[in-house]
């Protein structure tokens, strides 16, 4: 797998290129700011390209705005997006209509290699990553009349899984069940909240974030 | 310019100017009597012309012994009066008597002269440039030296009693340079009024504006008349008569724009009865507009504290220095109180701004303190909306000096540990130990995102008012409907200060109000922010101990815009925000 990487802390910026080439990850450009990883990724298609929010000059929207350009000119290309704070609004914005091939974490998930490279690999693939601090924000929000209540605490789990971006597979590996459980389990959540059940994986997230937010 | 309104000294010097003003009229009632005489007395007189002559001289003289009267400082007056005094000593030409025909040829193309003289001069009786000064100079020589040097030898036949050395050829020389240099002056002349419009425009005031239009046609006239009378061409004879008939009138039109002014001066009767009204400070300059007939009029307060000019509101101004505009101040026990600029025509009208600026002393004085009041509020909301605009840099900049060092450099340092955990793995104990210091570095990272969260939230410097507010009722502990109706970014001190009422009012609700949902509504009304935070919680917030609202209220004032809370008992609590953002 090929990435980019922008990011203006160079302290950062080489730490995470070293823990993704050691992680097989071939990190094929290291970026200081917006303009230049546009042009590598116009220069190399990368499959994933890993963008911190704040990039210079102004440190305000450069980065989400370069996020947003690759997913729309460049939708082959996975956008993972880092930040030191995940917010809810800006989270909406860079998944607008579609959650796929787009991920949103915090950037101390970097150290959680493993995690990190998982969910890096899922944006890479057209899957999706959402910061668990967003999913568990919405989720302890209490509401009158909740159909949250109404989920098993297992349910819960794969509903949390799910909405951070988890594919059926992945949730399945980390609660150590069948995929056909789970996907019992997504079929029964979809129908308590009364959601439409939707096919793709990464549609789902969007759909539950929806739901959650209101 | 600024003048003071007239000191007594200048009253007594008023007084001996006029003291001249009697004599000088019976010398031209004198003068124009004789003219009469000489020309009804003489052998085949002609009636037009005498008429002319007359129609010319008396309005002159009349006009110019009302102005000197009125302003006995001003040289407008007895320059009018030479001016008739002229035309009346030119008539003598129509005698049959040679004594008295060649001192009537002595003065007969000063009029011309003087007339160039009076409209340069007009309204305030003075040359405003050193090239006025010379073009006069010019004129004067022309008419009186070269007039006396073509007696002297033998010109205006055939009765001149002066003629020492008889020189047609020279004479008639002489005369043409004298004639095309006197339509040149005028022509001139003509050009210096229409660079003053272009420079100041129009006079506002009408009379005034009439009286040099038809300055200028005269002008015009003389010029060609001149010009005709230089190379002998056909039609001198009516071009002349139109000519004298058209610079008598406008003493006519002067005498009217002085009859104008005589009725201003009932306006102050007017404008007594107005003030003691008590008319509103905003309404007092229009009361004084409506006394002086100056639209243009406008006021400016005069504060000592601050050393400055303000306007009714407290806002600072600048006396203008411009030609348009003359400004009088006004005192009130020997203090400067204000200065009324105004149209620089109203100087020759001191008598009714001097009588104005008294009637309205006192309303000006208690007008002066209400601005002085606006003024110092406006300081105080400048100083206030500076120092919560300093305070809001300061924590940006803070927020800014977490993300880019402590937070960044802990994230760093959890990423080598991480890298260093990976290069150890035959050493459990080594792993677990690095293992809880991630967490510990996480978790300090978490207390010091909440910081510097609460220091300045950088979502909203980055990505504007909508987006932050997402995330604040994202986080909200109970479900908040958001209806965010704002496209693009606001002003940045707008968008903070919408931004606090929604999380201070969320933060609230949390707190206080027991509510099972918040509703946050912003939108743009009529060029203001409006921000509305409510719930359907206890009501009967506590607005001015512990909630916070008293905080939010200032920093919302601090902006310009109002907070309103409706929290009635058992009823919710509605909190209103109101920001400028046109």
């Amino acid at each position: 797998m090929r990435v980019a990487i922008a990011e203006d802390s160079v302290l950062l910026r080489e730490g995470l290129a070293r823990l993704l080439d050691d992680a097989g990850i071939e990190v094929i450009a290291q970026c200081d700011d917006a303009d230049d990883l546009l042009l590598k990724v116009r220069s190399y298609s990368p499959d994933a390209a890993i963008v911190d929010i704040r990039l210079p000059p102004t440190h305000n929207d450069e980065g989400l705005r370069a996020a947003l350009e690759i997913r729309s000119k460049h939708p082959d290309v996975g956008v993972l997006v880092l930040s030191q704070y995940v917010e809810l609004g800006l989270a909406l914005k860079l998944l607008a209509d579609s959650a796929e091939g787009v991920g949103y974490l915090l950037k101390d998930r970097i150290s959680d290699v493993d995690e990190f490279v998982a969910a890096l690999r899922r944006v890479a693939d057209g899957g999706s990553a959402l910061d668990p601090i967003i999913v568990s924000t919405l989720l302890s929000r209490e509401r009158p009349g909740d159909p949250l209540a109404q989920l098993t605490p297992r349910e819960r789990e794969v509903l949390e899984l799910m909405a951070a971006g988890s594919s059926n597979q992945g949730v399945a590996d980390e609660l150590v069940i069948t995929v056909r459980a789970v996907e019992k389990y997504v079929s029964s959540i979809f129908t308590k909240l009364g959601l439409p059940s939707t096919g793709s994986e990464s549609r789902r997230v969007l759909a539950v974030l929806t739901f959650l937010r209101t | 310019m600024a003048t003071a309104v007239p000191s007594k000294l200048a009253h007594a010097e008023e007084r001996r100017a006029r003291s001249l003003v009697p004599a000088t009229a019976v010398l031209a009632v004198a003068a124009a009597a004789a003219s009469l005489g000489f020309a009804l007395a003489a052998s085949s007189p002609d009636p037009t012309q005498v008429f002319l002559m007359e129609w010319v001289a008396v309005p002159y003289a009349v006009a110019g012994v009302i102005a000197w009267w009125r302003r006995p400082a001003s040289r407008l007056g007895p320059l009018m009066v030479a001016g008739g005094l002229a035309s009346a000593f030119s008539g003598w030409q129509l005698a049959d008597a040679s004594a008295p025909y060649t001192f009537g040829a002595a003065f007969d193309i000063l009029p011309a002269a003087l007339f160039v003289h009076v409209c340069l001069a007009f309204p305030d009786g003075r040359l405003r440039s050193t090239f006025e000064r010379a073009l006069v100079t010019v004129a004067y020589t022309s008419a009186v030296g070269l007039q006396l040097v073509k007696l002297l030898l033998g010109g205006v036949d055939p009765a001149n009693v002066v003629d020492v050395w008889r020189q047609p050829d020279l004479v008639a020389t002489i005369e043409d340079v004298q004639l095309l240099s006197l339509s040149g002056c005028a022509l001139v002349a003509v050009g210096v009024l229409g660079g003053r419009r272009r420079r100041s425009g129009r006079p506002r005031r009408r009379s005034i504006a009439i009286v040099i239009d038809s300055f200028a046609i005269a002008l015009m006239m003389i010029a060609v008349l001149f010009v005709l009378a230089a190379f002998d061409l056909p039609g001198f004879r009516e071009v002349q008569r139109a000519t004298l008939f058209l610079i008598g009138l406008s003493p006519l039109v002067f005498l009217f724009g002085l009859l104008d002014a005589r009725l201003a001066r009932s306006a102050v009767g007017d404008l007594v009865l107005e003030l003691r009204r008590d008319p509103a400070p905003a309404d007092l300059r229009d009361a004084l507009a409506h006394a002086l007939r100056d639209p243009s009029l406008t006021l400016a307060y005069w504060l000592p504290d601050f050393e400055a000019y303000v306007d009714v509101n407290g806002r600072p101004v600048q006396l203008p220095t411009d030609e348009r505009h003359t400004a009088t101040l006004i005192e009130q026990n020997g203090e400067r109180v204000a200065a009324l600029v105004h149209d620089p025509a109203l100087e020759d009208e001191s008598e009714l701004l001097e009588a104005v600026g008294a009637a309205a002393g006192m309303s000006l004085e208690n007008a002066r303190l209400h601005a002085e009041l606006r003024a110092r509020v406006e300081e105080l909301r400048g100083s206030r909306a500076r120092v919560i605009e300093a305070g809001q840099k300061e924590r940006q900049r803070l927020e800014r000096n977490l993300h880019d060092g402590a937070q960044q450099r802990l994230i760093a340092l959890s990423l080598r540990l991480r890298l260093l955990e990976k290069r150890l793995p035959e050493e459990p104990e080594a792993q677990h130990e690095l293992d809880a210091a991630r967490r510990e570095i996480a978790l300090s990272l978490d207390e010091l995102r909440d910081v510097a969260r609460g220091i300045h939230p950088a979502v909203l410097s980055g990505h504007g008012l909508a987006v932050a507010v997402d995330s604040l009722a994202a986080r909200s502990a109970l479900p908040v409907r958001l209806a965010v109706e704002v496209d693009g970014r606001l002003h940045e001190h707008v968008e903070v200060a919408a931004y606090y009422v929604v999380s201070e009012g969320l933060a609230n609700i949390a707190k206080h109000a027991r509510a099972s949902e918040a509703r946050v509504s912003i939108e743009r009304r009529a060029g203001r922010l409006v921000v509305e935070v409510v719930d359907d919680g206890v009501g009967g917030a506590d607005t001015e101990r512990g909630s916070g609202l008293r905080g939010l209220a200032d920093r919302v004032e601090a902006v310009g815009g109002r907070l309103r809370v409706w929290t009635p008992l058992g009823g919710g609590t509605r909190v209103q925000a109101e920001i400028p953002c046109a």
